[in-house]
Parts: structure tokens; C-alpha cells; sequence
């Protein structure tokens, strides 16, 4: 394990090679006040996508959405909140990508049609050509969501239109830039806020597997508050029990996710809470194939395991 | 001259219009749909009860609506006998979903095109939300930023509310909204697990226990809600239309209108509802009959067979399909075009007196801007319709905990067939939305959804009829035919989301 001023350290010397400017000083700054002019601008683009993620990022607490979008993320476009529209909208956005605008992280959110690039088209040209484009010019990549991460439901078995997660599309096209993976479907807002936070007040959060430590290095069973239940083998039997859900499916064991101590909407709830077992939706293998129900006897779930599954 | 005014921003997903514009009017417009995903392709074969969870991820505004609509289908299918509270709990989901949706709506996506963003540095007062705004707009444009004050800047040529107050007002509801809307979702998150995308819901109930505890926090976020609905955003409704009264008769689509009726009184789904279904084609109401529905795709981007039922649905993707320009199918009623959303839940249950607060709140705001029912066809007719929506799913919703048995079952117990049928029909805020799921070998053999947006921002169909808001764009004059801020006000009244329309 490293300490903190190691890490501190390695945060510096990989965020200087991303380019951003005044590094040391940002890096000190982690407690201070933010300078304005020292954001970078956020690009948010969205591909095979819901928007589910994008809802989530506006049920944020403390910092709130405005927050975000004003002070922290600087954030230049999302097609759900930009005034401009048309034409011009097009034109900011490849002011940024051609790297006219200053400079930017690009978040997006969805997967990309592969196969079929006419199945997500932005103005006249296909998704995929703004993210090979924007590769070149940007500080780097956050996947937001499972779709961005893994390909999730667009890629699930049986798709028609060969849809892949953001890395999938670098990697095939040779491209390998810097990339935060942030999953869940949808995200949690904090995920992908506070990781911005610290982009913007640290530098670049220690990932694992490309995703925050800080919010992914557990798993939902691991952090369950109904673990002592599965301890004293107090299952639920049925839907709309209490007890630990696995016999009826859950996946926290299989799940990186911090949702047991951080819990949804403002802390109001969460799925467990509401005896709805984990569906896995933040896991690389997220309702990725036909013969494994998010709903499984005991007996399914040892004859399936994940592993199987991705 | 052709003008493409795509991609249009505040709303779902990838939506582009390509309009013919002579003399400043609006001739012809071409609404085009550009993604697609295939959902009722990799639904096959899957096991039913994943249908409410994947359905949801259609789109991630209104996952609840076809989470409801899902089970709604699987009960059918499954001949589920379902508890009272467990449709009172689907109710409790559905109904707060709907309150944040037209709150997200009105103020996030539509109040740019009227309200002017800039007002905000004449702005003198205390408050700490409008001071920050203020600083932070007065410190972006006065930056080397290449678009300051981004995302609010820049924007469309064309008026906007002049008055400083008003626009003040409004952008400090623009803010409030957000907290307002948060509150709506804890309210739907409690019993649905959390939201976006719901894990507790479930044919025939959900998982979370109505106890008290659930209950009172439910109450109380709901009164929040509906405080902020009478206080702010009526009026605010109101204060645009009072800027801009020839909205009342912009915007016009020239077809019918359907819903299929909203929030079951009872637990079988033939129940009346707080909303009535029906169709109205040329003035006349009629039942709605789930087989006159089928969909065209002369002009959309599919190379299976034009004008199937909903049941024999099927999709074959053709990207490169000559004379096809959208991923949307084109799903008409007995052959003819029609409306759906908030005007048309609202016209559809006016018409039959259904509900008596919807017919008085409807009377009382026509005679306010002096206009009739029909010119609820129009801009302002339908974010008005969405507020008189919001209005009485609130009342409903309070009404609703009270009937809540809590020693009472609160989930269904399956048993699941190995073969079955259902059709699930509900209104999603932006209208009428039908799931159809059949059953064989205990797996999913098909699985249908017209969706709210597949209508309203269809493609012409096989007989060259267009959509409704192909319709409703025509004949609109545009100051600037390059920019055109009058199409957008009319595309973002019908609320398009795209997720939905494509799947």
C-alpha cells in the first residue's frame, strides 16, 4: 500500500502527463478554494444510452447538480441541460474536439453501436467518429455508466447492433487514452461528482480496474448490513421478504459497489433496503446473458456463477 | 430553403429535425429519430421477470413507466391475482415519477426557450442561490472562457421575457426545481428501491413493506411537491403564457389523440382510473382497442414487414434503407395519425367527464386565457395539461396512502406459466404507453413496446400521412429560418424522448 503523500505524489506526476496545467499547485490545493479558470471544461456526450445516468447526476446532494454544473465540472455541454441547440451546438462541440475551445475532459454516457454506426448518429456523422476525434485532444475520458463501461443492456446477448463499452472502442481502434470508468445503471451521483472533484481539486483518483478505489474497491455483500443475516442464514424465501436475499438472486457478492453505506436518492433508500436484491448493475457481466435471470433460485445461482457469465 | 435544426437539445436523446422553410413558414418537416438499440430483439428468450428491470433501461427519465407497464403485461400474462396494496404501492411509484417528470420538464427543459438567462445580472437582492448564479454568470462572461456560461450560453436568436422580476423569479424556480425533483424521486425511490431504475417493483406489488415509516416519509415529500406545483409552478406556467399568448395556438397537430388512461382505482386493471383511456378521432371517443394499433415503416430504417399489429411486431434493422429516415416506426390508430401526452390524457378524460377536478381545473384555466379546450393542441396547451396533471396525480397520491391496509399483503405470489399472453397499458408522462410480452417454455418468445415518442415523433406512415409533431410544425412562421426558436418551443411542448420512441 502506498501513503498518501505517495500517492499525492504519483497523482501529480500522472496528471502532469495528461496535460493540465499548474499541477503541483493543484495538487496542494486539494483543500483549498477552487480556481475558476484552472477547470477544465466538461464535454458530456451521450451514445446507446437511457439518459438514466444523466437523471441520477441531477439527484445529487451535497455538492448539489447546480453546484456541479457551475463550479466544479464547468460542464460546456449535455444535451439535456444546454441553452444552445441545432447548429450551434454542433459548433461548440467541435470547437472542443478539434481542441479550438480549451481544455476538456469528455464524459459519456451509453455504449457504442460497433457494428452498426449508423445506430447513433449526432448532427450528420456517427457517435463513434466524435470519440475517436476527441481522443486527440482531450484530457482524458470518464465512462459514465455501465453502458460507457461495460456495454450493458444495448450489448446484452442477443443484440443487433454490436454495441461496446468506451474502452472496447479505444482498445479496437488503437487508441489508449486516459479513462475513468465510473459503472452502475445508473450511476450513483457521487460516483461521478466526486470523482470529478477530485480530478479538478487532487488530480487523477486512484483507480482500480480503471474505476475510483474509492467508491469500488468493495463489494455489496462485503458492506451489506443484512451480512449477519446471511451469517445466521436468515433468507429471504420469497419476494418481499426481509433477510438476506441471496437465495433469491442477489448479487452483492458478485458486485463492487459502495450502495450498503452510501445508499440512493439523498440516503433515502437503496435497493437491499427495499428487499429488492442487488441486480449486479454496476458489474462488468450486468444482465449480459439469457441463461442467467437477475431472479434465480439458490440451486440457478451455484449452477451460474459469474464467472460463467461475462 | 432546407434547414436542418437538429440535433435539438433539452430532451431525451438524439432527435433531429429537417424542415423546408418558404417565406419564413414552416412547409414541411422531417422528424428523425437517430439512434437505435433493439431492446424487443435481446428481450427474446430471456426470462419474463427480467422484462420490468430491462424495459426500464429504454429510457432512464421514465424508467418507472415501463417498469409499471411491464408488470401490467406480466400479470395479464401470468393471470395474477394482485393485493390491493400492491397496486396502491405501483401507484405511489408511478404517480411521484410523474410529478418529477413535468417539474424536469417544464423548468430544465423547456423555460430557456422564454426565459432570459442574462436578467440575472440586474439582480440586487440577497438571496444566496440568484447571488452565486449571478457571480458566476457576471465571472464567466467577463473570462477568456470560448463559451461562458455554458450550458445556459449561448443560446437561440429570438424574444425572450423582457421583464427583469420575471425572469429572476423563474430562475430561482429553475433551482428550486432541482431540489423539488429530488424530493419526488425519494418519495417514488421508497417503495421502488431507488431511482433511476427501480429494483423493487414487480408484477403484482413491490418488495418494500408499507409500514409507517415509509408512509409518513412518502406524505411528507409529496406535500413538498405539491406545495411547490400550486406555489411556483402553475403560476409560472401562467406567467409564460402571459408573455406569449399566441402559443395557445402554435403548435397544433392535426390528428387524433389516445391514452390509455392512468393510476387503476382497484387492483384489477380494468379498474377506473384517476385518468380515463379512449381514443379520439374527429371529435368522437371510443374505447381503445389494442389491435387497431399497427406499425408502418415505410419510412423507417427496417426492412421487416409495414403495418403489423403489435403483436406480430418485428424488427429487422436496415440502416441503409432507401427513402428511410428515421429509427422510429410509425404506429397509427385504425390507420390515422394520432396525439399522445399530457393534451391528449387530458382531452380523452374531458371529453367523457370522467374526472370532475380535471373538467373543473380545465374550465377555470381556458376561461383564464380565453381559450377552449381544443386549443389544448397546442405549446402552451400541453406544458398546461402537464401542470393540471400534476395537480390532481398529487391530491390522488395523499388520497392513495390513506387507503393502504398495513397488515395487509403487499406483494403477489407467483406461480409462472409456462405459457401466456398480456397486453400492459399505462400513460407515462409523455403518454400512452402499451407493453405486450408472450410467454413460451417459461421464456420470453416476444416482446412489444409503442412507446409515447414512437407516435409523436413518428415518420410519415405507408399513405404519406406524418407524424404528430411533423404535423404540428408546419405552418409555424420563423424569424430566424437558420435558428428557428419558434420549432424548438413547439418540439420541446411534445417533451420527445427518443430512448423511448427507438428502443
Amino acid at each position: 500500500m502506498m501513503d498518501r503523500r505517495e500517492f499525492l505524489k504519483m497523482a501529480a506526476c500522472l496528471s502532469a502527463s495528461f496535460g493540465i496545467t499548474q499541477l503541483p499547485g493543484m495538487v496542494y490545493a486539494a483543500l483549498k478554494k477552487i480556481d475558476p479558470a484552472g477547470v477544465p471544461r466538461l464535454l458530456y456526450l451521450q451514445g446507446q444510452s437511457c439518459t438514466g445516468c444523466s437523471i441520477s447526476l441531477l439527484q445529487a446532494e451535497s455538492p448539489n447538480a447546480v453546484s456541479m454544473i457551475t463550479q466544479y465540472s464547468k460542464l460546456s455541454f449535455h444535451t439535456d441541460l444546454s441553452a444552445t441547440s441545432g447548429k450551434q451546438a454542433l459548433n461548440l462541440i467541435e470547437d472542443y474536439i478539434s481542441g479550438k475551445a480549451g481544455e476538456y475532459y469528455l464524459a459519456v454516457e451509453g455504449s457504442i453501436p460497433w457494428d452498426m454506426p449508423e445506430a447513433c448518429v449526432i448532427g450528420d456523422k456517427p457517435f463513434a467518429d466524435y470519440l475517436a476525434a476527441a481522443a486527440k485532444t482531450m484530457n482524458g475520458a470518464i465512462a459514465v455508466g455501465t453502458c460507457a463501461t461495460h456495454g450493458g443492456i444495448p450489448a446484452a446477448e442477443g443484440n443487433l447492433t454490436g454495441a461496446v463499452s468506451l474502452k472496447e472502442f479505444y482498445k479496437r481502434k488503437e487508441i489508449n487514452p486516459l479513462l475513468i470508468e465510473i459503472p452502475g445503471c445508473s450511476v450513483h451521483p457521487d460516483w461521478v461528482w466526486k470523482t470529478i472533484i477530485h480530478l479538478v481539486q487532487v488530480g487523477l483518483p486512484e483507480l482500480i480496474n480503471g474505476q475510483p478505489k474509492l467508491f469500488f474497491s468493495r463489494k455489496v455483500h462485503e458492506l451489506c448490513p443484512r451480512y449477519h443475516d446471511f451469517q445466521q442464514e436468515i433468507f429471504a424465501l420469497k419476494l418481499g421478504d426481509k433477510g438476506c436475499l441471496f437465495k433469491l438472486g442477489c448479487l452483492g457478492p458478485d458486485t463492487y459497489a459502495d450502495c450498503p453505506t452510501r445508499w440512493w436518492n439523498g440516503g433515502q433508500t437503496w435497493c437491499i433496503d427495499a428487499n429488492a436484491p442487488c441486480i449486479g448493475c454496476a458489474a462488468p457481466s450486468f444482465a449480459a446473458k439469457k441463461n442467467f435471470p437477475f431472479y434465480r433460485s439458490f440451486e440457478q445461482t451455484m449452477n451460474g456463477t459469474s464467472e460463467d457469465n461475462k | 430553403m432546407k434547414v436542418d435544426i437538429g440535433p435539438v437539445t433539452r430532451l431525451e436523446g438524439h432527435l433531429s429535425i429537417q424542415t423546408t422553410v418558404e417565406n419564413n413558414v414552416i412547409t414541411e418537416a422531417v422528424s428523425r429519430g437517430e439512434m437505435f438499440r433493439g431492446f424487443e430483439a435481446f428481450l427474446r428468450g430471456r426470462d419474463p421477470l427480467d422484462a420490468q428491470q430491462i424495459t426500464q433501461r429504454i429510457c432512464g427519465v421514465c424508467p418507472y413507466a415501463h417498469a409499471i407497464a411491464s408488470s401490467y403485461a406480466q400479470e395479464n400474462a401470468y393471470k395474477l391475482i394482485v393485493p390491493p396494496n400492491g397496486r396502491i404501492l405501483h401507484n405511489l411509484i408511478q404517480g411521484a415519477n410523474h410529478l418529477y417528470d413535468y417539474l424536469l420538464h417544464f423548468y430544465q427543459l423547456s423555460a430557456l426557450d422564454f426565459v432570459d438567462v442574462t436578467a440575472i445580472l440586474k439582480y440586487k437582492g440577497t438571496d444566496s442561490d440568484l447571488t452565486a448564479l449571478g457571480d458566476w454568470v457576471k465571472a464567466e462572461t467577463g473570462s477568456k472562457s470560448s463559451f461562458p456560461a455554458a450550458p445556459f450560453l449561448p443560446r437561440l436568436s429570438g424574444r425572450y421575457i423582457a421583464d427583469a422580476q420575471t425572469n429572476i423569479l423563474a430562475l430561482k424556480h429553475y433551482i428550486e426545481s432541482l431540489e423539488i425533483q429530488k424530493k419526488a424521486n425519494k418519495a417514488s425511490a421508497i417503495f421502488g428501491g431507488k431511482f433511476p431504475h427501480a429494483t423493487a417493483i414487480f408484477p403484482g406489488g413491490c418488495t418494500q413493506e408499507p409500514d409507517i415509516d415509509h408512509i409518513a416519509s412518502y406524505r411528507s415529500l409529496i406535500r413538498e411537491v405539491q406545495d411547490f406545483i400550486h406555489k411556483k409552478y402553475l403560476p409560472d406556467i401562467l406567467a409564460v403564457a402571459g408573455e406569449f399568448p399566441e402559443y395557445w395556438h402554435i403548435g397544433q397537430s392535426r390528428g387524433g389523440f389516445l391514452s390509455y388512461g392512468l393510476l387503476p382505482f382497484g387492483p384489477e386493471l380494468d379498474s377506473k382510473r384517476l385518468f380515463a383511456p379512449g381514443v379520439l378521432l374527429e371529435n368522437n371517443i371510443s374505447q381503445v382497442n389494442f389491435d387497431a394499433i399497427r406499425e408502418d415503416v415505410k419510412y423507417s430504417k427496417y426492412s421487416s414487414p409495414s403495418g403489423l399489429t403489435v403483436k406480430e411486431g418485428e424488427l429487422t434493422p436496415s440502416p441503409h434503407k432507401p427513402g428511410a429516415y428515421s429509427w422510429v416506426k410509425a404506429p397509427r390508430y385504425q390507420g390515422k395519425m394520432v396525439e399522445v401526452g399530457p393534451a391528449a390524457r387530458i382531452l380523452v378524460d374531458y371529453r367523457q367527464n370522467n374526472n370532475p377536478k380535471i373538467k373543473q381545473l380545465v374550465d377555470k384555466f381556458a376561461g383564464m386565457a380565453g381559450i377552449k379546450a381544443d386549443n389544448l393542441n397546442s405549446v402552451l396547451g400541453r406544458h398546461l395539461c402537464r401542470a393540471i396533471s400534476a395537480v390532481v396525480i398529487a391530491d390522488f397520491l395523499l388520497e392513495e396512502t390513506e387507503r393502504i391496509d398495513i397488515q395487509a399483503p403487499f406483494m403477489a405470489q407467483y406461480d409462472l406459466p409456462e405459457s401466456g399472453e398480456g397486453f400492459g397499458a399505462t400513460e407515462a408522462s409523455r403518454g400512452a404507453l402499451l407493453h405486450y410480452i408472450r410467454i413460451k417454455e417459461y421464456k420470453i418468445e416476444k416482446y412489444e413496446c409503442v412507446v409515447p415518442t414512437t407516435w409523436n415523433c413518428s415518420p410519415k406512415d405507408d399513405r404519406d400521412q406524418p407524424g404528430a409533431l411533423e404535423s404540428a410544425l408546419v405552418g409555424t412562421r420563423v424569424e430566424n429560418p437558420e435558428e428557428q426558436i419558434e420549432a424548438n418551443r413547439i418540439v420541446h411542448s411534445f417533451d420527445p424522448c427518443l430512448a423511448c420512441a427507438v428502443h
